[in-house]
């Protein structure tokens, strides 16, 4: 130190130097331990000085500074304030090189924060934020050993990484980590005054809990540093954890963006098979005024409608709702509405209690796996006797109003497909004659629910049919949907809302 | 939506209380598929409590109720409200399903 500022600060020392010699000295150095460093005029050995006066540092002396040739109290105190000046010139010295030091290890510690946070965020899982958390930590750390664990609030499986692999054994980690959760701050082993003791495996340990979303979710260890663990160490690891932390907010916000946006593309999905699927024309037959239409809900359900008109053929038509809500909803509508379908387009005599009993004899085993079953409503007109066939699998809210009656619930004669395995469902008649109005429609309906979380019920379906008996078919939907939509007063729609409307008219 | 399950001798009993729906279904589809795995297994769903059922909640206890058939057990429901009754009336479950005013009865039904 003393021999760094004589070779910075050697002019100076030259300038006290002449001042001596001007002043009538014969010599001026600076001596260690007995050994001359530096000395003035060049050839004098100052092998007896005439005044010696000790320089310090930190209250210890380091060396002294030497005169010949001249004495006297004058001199003495001359001497002494030199010697002084120069000790505070050292300390100053001192001070200086150990903030310098502690700049660059801020800068060298900022930089491999960076490196941190730019490797990190190549990374789009918690897996890997926790696995470069770790490489990193280690590496600024300067530490042998790394782990850290992440324990999703969401039930997912805790995740946990380790460098080296099986550098310890689970369980010690997991005590580490549940221990710095409970405390909430940053633990050094060994410690003979902590509650946790510093593991066999290894010489010393510094934990740090890692907040996310407000509590403590996740936890890095280092292990094995080589001369322990200070308080430097301590700020570093928590500013480490403190960008990790950030990390993983990062990544289980995108996680839940992706869950979300897949779930919006399912949701698309599964309507556009809906809505595609759905006739985009009604039949025209004579006889009838008919209508129908479905509005899917935002979590698309399974309804389906459907018109099966085949030359010289009585029409056929189907209406249901499958189980379930979303993608698989959809795509078993597909299916059922499918199989339906095929029966009253190929079987040779179709009625609606055949087409019934044979799709339940298709789809039971499926549905059985998968545990959904579908209501179904299948109608069959004949314009010769102005008659309408139906048979109903557990179908509901399915109203008959007769042009010269009230509004009534026609109740399903069987369960619905796929509840058992063999249908019992039976052809019944309805009379189409004008004026006659069926309106088959699903759930969504009658179970529509306002702000006060009261549904519409069947009841009002009725008394609402009741009024609208005198309009056409059209007019009858479109105001059935704009009544529950009203009724809801702004609520999203739960289900899907799907109806048909089939009105004797006058052929 | 609030479950409570009991033993009764070996009956597993459900009680839902609330709105039964697709909201409320996975801890209900859950705990039946686990209590329905045993050989002649029984169960009774209790909706006593029950306000309201969806098609998705019914579609849940049909499959509980294939899946005690399949082990040679049985599942009945009990003591349900007026409207989750019409529910079952109207979509005809009635048919599929042993339905008992209460408990007792229920218990008698499936201990014999």
């Amino acid at each position: 130190m003393l021999v760094a500022l004589l070779s910075s600060q050697y002019q100076r020392f030259a300038a006290i130097a002449e001042a001596w010699l001007a002043q009538g000295a014969s010599a001026f150095g600076v001596f260690q331990d007995g050994r001359p460093l530096v000395y003035w005029p060049s050839g004098h050995r100052l092998v007896r000085p005439s005044l010696s006066v000790a320089i310090t540092k930190d209250e210890q002396e380091i060396a002294d500074l030497r005169v010949a040739g001249i004495s006297g109290i004058g001199a003495e105190m001359r001497l002494k304030a030199d010697a002084s000046m120069i000790s505070y010139m050292l300390q100053l010295e001192d001070e200086l090189q150990c903030m310098t030091a502690d700049l660059v290890m801020s800068q060298d510690q900022q930089l491999a924060l960076y490196r941190l946070t730019q490797s990190m965020r190549n990374h789009v899982t918690v897996m890997e934020t926790l696995q470069a958390l770790v490489v990193e930590g280690m590496r600024m750390t300067k530490s042998q050993i790394g782990f850290a664990i992440f324990v999703s609030s969401t039930g997912q499986e805790p995740l946990f990484v380790q460098s080296p692999e099986g550098a310890l054994s689970d369980d010690v980690a997991w005590r580490i980590y549940w221990h710095t959760q409970s405390l909430e701050h940053e633990v050094i082993l060994p410690d003979a005054e902590g509650e946790l003791i510093c593991p066999a495996s290894i010489g010393n340990l510094l934990a740090v809990p890692i907040w996310v979303r407000g509590s403590v979710m996740a936890g890095m260890g280092l292990a094995n540093r080589p001369g322990g663990f200070g308080t430097p160490d301590m700020k570093l690891a928590r500013a480490i954890a403190d960008q990790a932390s950030a990390q993983i907010e990062r990544m289980l916000l995108y996680q839940e963006m992706f869950d979300q946006a897949k779930l919006r593309t399912e949701m698309d999905l599964a309507r556009r098979v809906q809505l595609d699927l759905l006739p985009h024309q009604l039949p025209k037959v004579i006889g009838l005024d008919l209508y129908a239409n479905s509005r899917p809900a935002l979590q698309v359900g399974g309804d389906f409608f459907d018109f099966i008109v085949g030359d010289g053929r009585p029409l056929i038509f189907s209406l249901g709702d499958v189980t379930g809500k979303g993608l698989s909803a959809a795509l078993l509508m597909t299916m059922t509405r499918s199989a339906i379908h095929s029966k009253a387009q190929f079987m040779p005599f179709p009625t609606p209690e055949a087409v019934m009993r044979q799709s339940n004899e298709d789809l039971f085993n499926d549905f059985t796996r998968v545990g959904v079953f579908a209501t179904v409503f299948v109608g069959q007109y004949d314009p010769g006797s102005q008659k309408l066939l139906y048979a109903n699998a557990g179908h509901s809210p399915v109203i008959y109003r007769p042009f010269d009656g009230s509004a009534e619930l026609l109740r399903a004669d069987s369960t619905a497909i796929g509840v058992l395995s063999v249908s019992h469902c039976r052809n019944q008649t309805l009379n189409m004659r004008p004026g006659d109005l069926l309106i088959v429609a699903t759930d969504g309906f009658s179970d529509a629910r306002n702000l006060r979380d009261e549904t519409f019920d069947i009841e009002r379906l009725i008394a609402l049919i009741d009024q609208l008996a005198p309009r056409t078919a059209r007019e009858i939907a479109d105001a059935m949907f704009e009544t529950v939509d009203c009724f809801g007063g702004g609520r999203n729609q739960d289900d899907d809302q799907t109806l048909v409307v089939i009105k004797g008219a006058v052929s | 939506m609030e479950m409570k399950t009991r033993l009764a001798g070996d009956v597993n009993i459900l009680e839902i209380a609330g709105r039964f729906d697709t909201n409320t279904v996975p801890p209900v589809a859950a705990w039946l598929e686990h209590v329905t795995v045993a050989p002649k297994s029984r169960v009774l769903v209790n909706l006593a409590e029950t306000t309201f059922v969806d098609s998705t909640a019914l579609a849940t206890l049909v499959q509980a109720l294939k899946r005690c058939q399949q082990v040679q057990g049985d599942l009945c429901v009990c003591s349900l409200r007026r409207p989750v009754y019409m529910i079952f009336e109207l979509t005809r479950l009635d048919k599929a399903f042993n339905i008992f005013v209460d408990e007792e009865h229920a218990l008698q039904s499936l201990s014999s």
